[in-house]
């Protein structure tokens, strides 16, 4: 399928990427970001949401960091995957998005920021004509949702990034930059209703890195994806916790692929009864499961995916807290 | 070998009509091997290889009528493909790899509605388009067509109506992709929308507005394509069963999922033949499509078949963007290229069909199985495609590999307002086979016995006839039962597993080859012919018109040529793209090529053998029967030393007649009964297999995972181990696919919502389980040297063998397909409620206690396996039906012998109560039975 026509930037550098970007802002331009192009190029093709203009990211110097405590946005997923610097959770969460391929060119900050998907959204334009478009592209027609009927104001697009809850739990801090300026966000607080806002991020701005807490070498984290097929499926359900060994109340819990936004289930924990201990994991695994309303718009229907929170959970705490203490 | 098998009891006498011609179903059934009228070969007594070519070669399914020829060069050595260095090295070309000088490309413009009347197309705007070069809209070509002569039921374009999202509207051509794109957004339509049916059960009801209409044959005002029944053997065995399952199963649709997506290009040459590229598994009937849409006679167009990036029977029928290539380049006077994007792929389809079957079986006392009631409501989409031979071999193909006291099936096609469905690799017979395997597996539970043991005393024999009438020759299903209990550890294994870990076991059965072609009778013309030349230069040129779609048919060609020749392979040049230079071959579809071209390639070159050896006989005095080809050479049996060179002998071949060259041919003997759907099914070899699965299932998610798998395919005789290792392997890939996770998904609003790889989930590298291919061979008597089919029997058992693991891990019984993990976790939590609300992981486990019948089975099958195989080697050449079993006469027609042996193609009124869901198609009346024709 040909790719419709755009003007493609290189800036070389964070403030050439911003100029850019403000001066779009100004001639009332459009533009979308790339990074590694594994997400935005396929929608490209399928004439989803295309802009006049895409400035990449892949000439910025010294923003694909990798350590411990600082991940660049351009870091490359399979880089991350491979590393021995970087968190285990991360390198864990990294290593099961998509297939190698892929993970070579996908980037860290385009996982984050990856659009939210959904099987009436994620389709050829001929397909698209054929439901009369959707909410979430709805080609001027101001169309209706097609996944729940008869409301056109929220977008149900699930978010099927894997990276994000592991950054979650362990206290992931995002740096983001944009002509106004640079700013930080704790990840747990990056992520917007609904699937078309997706996130805080405003015209203009881009993640620059994640940073970590002093000690998150010290937590101990597990991600448990669901899907149909060990590679290129995107997760149908994701969990990822951490603790620091040791003490309970530094458990941190979060799920992803679920809903528009993935979320940290600080919550569901706080609401259990003398906080959380180890006698505790079903009832906290029940608890998350009874707070996530998947729909019914990727592969497997959302009363399992629901369902299969409380496995997941289950499973992602027996592992990392062992047989208790 | 005196006589033959007789093809039906007591019908030895009336074969023949005054006129000379032989009524179909009253002959005795030719000796194996002698397919055709005028064999060109030896009789089959020949003792063994000469030792002077590799001594005497163990024959254990005994001597073959190939056996004289056999040289030892290439035949049963692993090889890789001919074609695959071109395909490794990037240089196959396939479809959309052909550019021709001053190409311009197509863009077909889809319908966006599921069902619609076009009131008028405007195309004005579009021709007004700079950079438009051709528009085609369905006037254009008022032509019907389709694979089947019965039913075409195709347009190039919609003419009147569209019949699914994605058919095809009209079409356009421009100087580049950007501009066909834009030009097909100024198509200006008028539709009138009227309402779809996408559910096969609703199909079977009156509609308003019929898909299609049949006029006075169609049925009632439904949507019902075609509607079978058939009833054989004795039903009285059916009542007071011991053991009985009755099975209700949902199939989803599923895809070829190919990697080359369909694309063709067209192009009048200037002398104004079309020459068309496209890679095509069937380019003969293509080829005929053109011909009567474009109104062009045949010799008028060249079908050039490109390399062909997988087929597995999805690109067999003749395309609607073939012809519209083909109409945008006569008007734009350029060579037009089409190719698809995946979504198109999906739209025209011609996947498996999504399935509604129920399976009723009985076992009697003796654990004999009398009765199989089928009963397939299969979706056909938009058009009829393969659809009419689906219908029946959802059911026929079931009569074998077991000896059946009664067969009763019911089926039924229905068109829906979805992409076509058509013919897949085991085309018709995976899914029910699925469920008879299934229904054996819970028969076997219930009388306490092995399922395999209870599959060992009940195989019909090598040279026997089924109950609807199929001509049984080898028959390797015992050898691969064996082969797989002892190569997995069955018995150690079965009923025995911890909750989560199941063994299962599943048989297959497929045609080798349709024994009537679909285009003609079989006394007019040969179903393939192979030309072979040779020039000075020594180097042998085949001709063939077989479609090579990656199952190797070039290759094989190329094997038997050189084997028969006893020259290496590399001196073997196989042409078979083009029309122009290929004699007419079918295609490959049904798992013919292999067995049909390959024994025409032998006739053929058995023709040049001939010659080398009457010239070297010439040279050196030596009488052909004594003189052994071997390696470019030509010498006396007795003294190696006195020979000539290959080339020596073939320039005195060529002395005055220049090149060598010869036409072999081959068509299947004259076979089968005479009831109505008799010659579906019917094929001049069958294929068997058995496989068993290993599963590992998580209790708690339902996911299942194909740990090993023990593969034990019949194919007569492996030509090419490698190839036929490639093709079991690659089944079980396809067919896990099946069984585990594809499925075309239609949502709420009848949309196909996964058109693509990524949705549509076919199994990655890491669900491939560790698959052991063994291979049987029982050596084919029609065979060429022995060999049957490899590419498609070879699917069918993973299916069941992995349900029957599931169940086996679980204690769940699971009839929806695909297992994926919400329907075994649906399963499991409305099984652990049933138990009383236990945790998934306190399930028990199914365990086994034989019952007394186990020892009856095991010394049944003990005898049954003396008698299989002294009728496999020749020694038993009595006339064997099924029936014996049950202690009739093969002599004496089974209707003297049983009160009510029933033989029908049509219900009786009293019957029509009790069909199934297919059943019901019968309560209709045929529109000339209402008196209206409209």
């Amino acid at each position: 399928m040909l790719m419709p026509p755009f003007h493609l930037h290189h800036p070389s550098t964070i403030e050439e990427a911003c100029e850019l970007a403000a001066g779009f802002l100004e001639t009332k331009e459009s533009f979308d970001w790339v990074a590694g192009g594994t997400d935005l190029l396929p929608n490209y093709k399928w004439h989803i949401n295309v802009k006049q203009h895409v400035i990449s990211l892949a000439r910025v110097q010294g923003i694909d960091t990798i350590s411990m405590h600082e991940i660049g946005a351009m870091a490359r997923l399979g880089s991350i995957a491979s590393s021995r610097d970087v968190h285990p959770l991360i390198a864990q969460a990294a290593g099961k998005v998509a297939s190698s391929l892929i993970r070579n060119n996908a980037t860290l900050g385009g996982n984050i920021c990856l659009d939210t998907r959904c099987f009436w959204f994620n389709q050829s334009e001929d397909w698209r004509r054929s439901i009369d478009w959707c909410h979430k592209e709805d080609c001027g027609t101001g169309s209706d949702c097609r996944v729940i009927p008869n409301q056109n104001t929220l977008c149900v697009a699930t978010y099927q990034g894997d990276v994000a809850p592991s950054l979650m739990v362990l206290e992931g801090l995002l740096h983001i930059i944009g002509p106004k300026g640079e700013r930080q966000i704790p990840v747990d607080e990056f992520f917007q209703l609904d699937g078309i806002t997706r996130n805080v991020l405003e015209e203009g701005e881009f993640i620059l890195k994640v940073t970590f807490p002093e000690g998150v070498e010290n937590r101990v984290g597990s991600y448990k994806k669901l899907r149909v097929r060990e590679s290129w499926d995107f997760p149908e359900a994701g969990v990822a916790a951490s603790w620091i060994e040791g003490d309970l109340s530094s458990l941190r819990i979060a799920s992803t692929a679920l809903e528009s936004i993935p979320r940290l289930h600080q919550q569901e924990i706080d609401k259990l009864d003398g906080g959380f201990s180890t006698d505790k994991i079903l009832q906290l695994s029940y608890a998350m499961m009874k707070s996530i309303k998947p729909v019914n718009n990727t592969a497997l229907p959302p009363r399992y995916r629901k369902s299969m929170v409380k496995v997941l959970a289950k499973r992602c705490l027996q592992e990392i807290l062992g047989d208790g203490e | 070998m005196a006589g033959g098998y007789r093809q039906q009891p007591g019908a030895s006498s009336g074969g023949t009509r005054k006129d000379g011609k032989r009524v179909a179903g009253k002959q005795k059934f030719p000796p194996p091997g002698s397919g055709g009228s005028h064999p060109n070969m030896g009789p089959r007594d020949l003792d063994s290889i000469p030792e002077s070519v590799g001594g005497k070669e163990p024959q254990p399914a005994g001597s073959h009528i190939h056996d004289r020829y056999r040289t030892g060069t290439e035949v049963g050595k692993p090889r890789a493909l001919v074609d695959s260095y071109a395909k490794v090295t990037g240089q196959a070309w396939y479809g959309d790899d052909v550019r021709l000088q001053n190409e311009i490309i197509g863009k077909i413009l889809r319908s966006p509605y599921h069902y619609a009347k076009i009131k008028s197309i405007d195309t004005s705007k579009v021709e007004a388009l700079p950079g438009v070069l051709a528009v085609a809209t369905g006037a254009d070509a008022p032509n019907t067509f389709g694979v089947l002569p019965v039913t075409k039921d195709e347009h190039a374009m919609a003419v009147e109506k569209v019949r699914h999202v994605g058919d095809l509207v009209a079409c356009v051509a421009a100087v580049d992709e950007a501009t066909a794109m834009e030009a097909l957004n100024l198509f200006e339509i008028e539709w009138e929308v009227l309402d779809p049916v996408f559910d096969p059960r609703k199909g079977l009801e009156d509609q308003d507005e019929p898909i299609h209409w049949r006029g006075k044959y169609h049925v009632g005002t439904t949507n019902v394509q075609k509607r079978v029944f058939q009833e054989f053997g004795d039903r009285s065995l059916v009542v007071d069963p011991t053991a009985s399952s009755h099975g209700k199963w949902r199939m989803e649709g599923v895809h070829h999922g190919f990697t080359e997506p369909h694309a063709v290009v067209a192009h009048w040459d200037p002398n104004g033949r079309l020459q068309l590229y496209t890679p095509q598994q069937v380019p003969h009937y293509a080829h005929r499509a053109l011909s009567t849409v474009l109104e062009v006679p045949m010799h008028q167009i060249n079908v050039i078949r490109t390399f062909v990036g997988g087929g597995f029977g999805g690109k067999s029928d003749p395309f609607p963007h073939e012809m519209c290539a083909a109409i945008l380049s006569r008007k734009a006077g350029r060579p037009v290229r089409i190719t698809f994007s995946r979504e198109e792929v999906y739209w025209i389809n011609r996947g498996r069909h999504p399935s509604y079957i129920e399976v009723k079986m009985t076992a009697d006392d003796e654990a004999r199985i009398s009765g199989f009631d089928i009963d397939a409501l299969i979706d056909g989409g938009g058009f009829a495609s393969f659809g009419h031979v689906t219908s029946y071999y959802n059911g026929v193909l079931a009569t074998a590999p077991y000896e059946l006291g009664s067969f009763h099936y019911t089926g039924a096609r229905v068109w829906t307002n979805k992409p076509a469905s058509g013919a897949m690799r085991g085309h018709g017979a995976v899914n029910t086979r699925c469920a008879v395997e299934v229904g054996l597996d819970e028969m076997a539970e219930q009388m306490q016995v092995d399922p395999i043991d209870l599959r060992l005393a009940n195989l019909l024999p090598p040279h026997s006839r089924t109950i609807s009438g199929f001509r049984i020759t080898s028959n390797g299903m015992r050898q691969a039962l064996e082969r797989v209990r002892e190569g997995s550890d069955w018995d150690k294994k079965f009923r025995q597993l911890p909750l989560g870990k199941g063994i299962g076991i599943g048989c297959g059965f497929f045609i080798s080859g349709s024994g009537l072609p679909i285009h003609w009778d079989p006394n007019r013309f040969p179903h393939a012919t192979v030309h072979i030349q040779i020039d000075m230069d020594g180097g042998v040129t085949v001709h063939t018109g077989a479609a090579d779609i990656g199952q190797g048919s070039t290759t094989a060609v190329a094997q038997v040529v050189s084997e028969v020749l006893a020259l290496p392979i590399e001196m073997i040049h196989v042409r078979s793209h083009e029309s122009d230079t290929s004699p007419v071959d079918l295609g490959s579809y049904s798992s013919r090529v292999t067995f049909m071209n390959a024994n025409a390639a032998i006739r053929a070159a058995l023709d040049i053998r001939e010659k080398l050896l009457n010239a070297a006989w010439e040279m050196l005095g030596y009488h052909p029967d004594v003189l052994v080809l071997n390696d470019r050479r030509i010498y006396y049996k007795h003294d190696p030393a006195v020979g000539v060179s290959y080339l020596e002998a073939l320039h005195k071949a060529q002395e005055d007649k220049g090149s060598l060259i010869s036409s072999g041919a081959y068509r299947s003997p004259p076979m089968g009964g005479v009831h109505k759907g008799a010659a579906a099914g019917l094929a001049p070899a069958y294929s068997f297999s058995a496989y068993i699965a290993e599963v590992d299932v998580d209790v708690e998610t339902g996911l299942v995972s194909c740990t090993n798998v023990w593969a034990a395919h019949d194919c007569g005789k492996a030509l090419n181990p490698l190839a036929v290792e490639g093709q079991i392997i690659g089944s079980c890939h396809m067919g896990l696919g099946q069984v585990l996770s594809e499925k075309m998904v239609y949502g709420r609003t009848g949309h196909l919502q996964n058109p693509n790889l990524l949705e549509y989930k076919i199994p990655s590298v890491h669900e491939m389980p560790h698959v052991t291919p063994i291979i049987i061979e029982s050596s084919d008597p029609e065979g060429p040297f022995g060999a049957k089919e490899a590419g498609e029997g070879p699917l069918l058992p993973i299916l069941p063998a992995v349900v029957n693991a599931v169940y086996d891990a679980i204690g769940v019984r699971i009839r929806t397909l695909p297992l994926s993990m919400d329907v075994v976790w649906k399963a499991i939590s409305s099984k652990t409620r049933s138990l009383g609300g236990i945790e998934a992981t306190e399930l028990p486990s199914p365990r086994l206690e034989h019952s007394l019948l186990q020892q009856t089975l095991a010394e049944r099958g003990a005898q049954h396996r003396e008698r299989d195989r002294r009728r496999q080697r020749s020694e038993d050449t009595s006339a064997y039906v099924n029936g014996v079993l049950f202690g009739f006469d093969p002599d004496r027609p089974l209707e003297d012998q049983v009160e009510g042996w029933k033989s029908a193609v049509e219900p009786v009124p009293e019957q029509l109560a009790e069909l199934g869901l297919a059943g019901k198609a019968w309560l209709k009346k045929e529109q000339r039975q209402m008196g209206g024709d409209k």
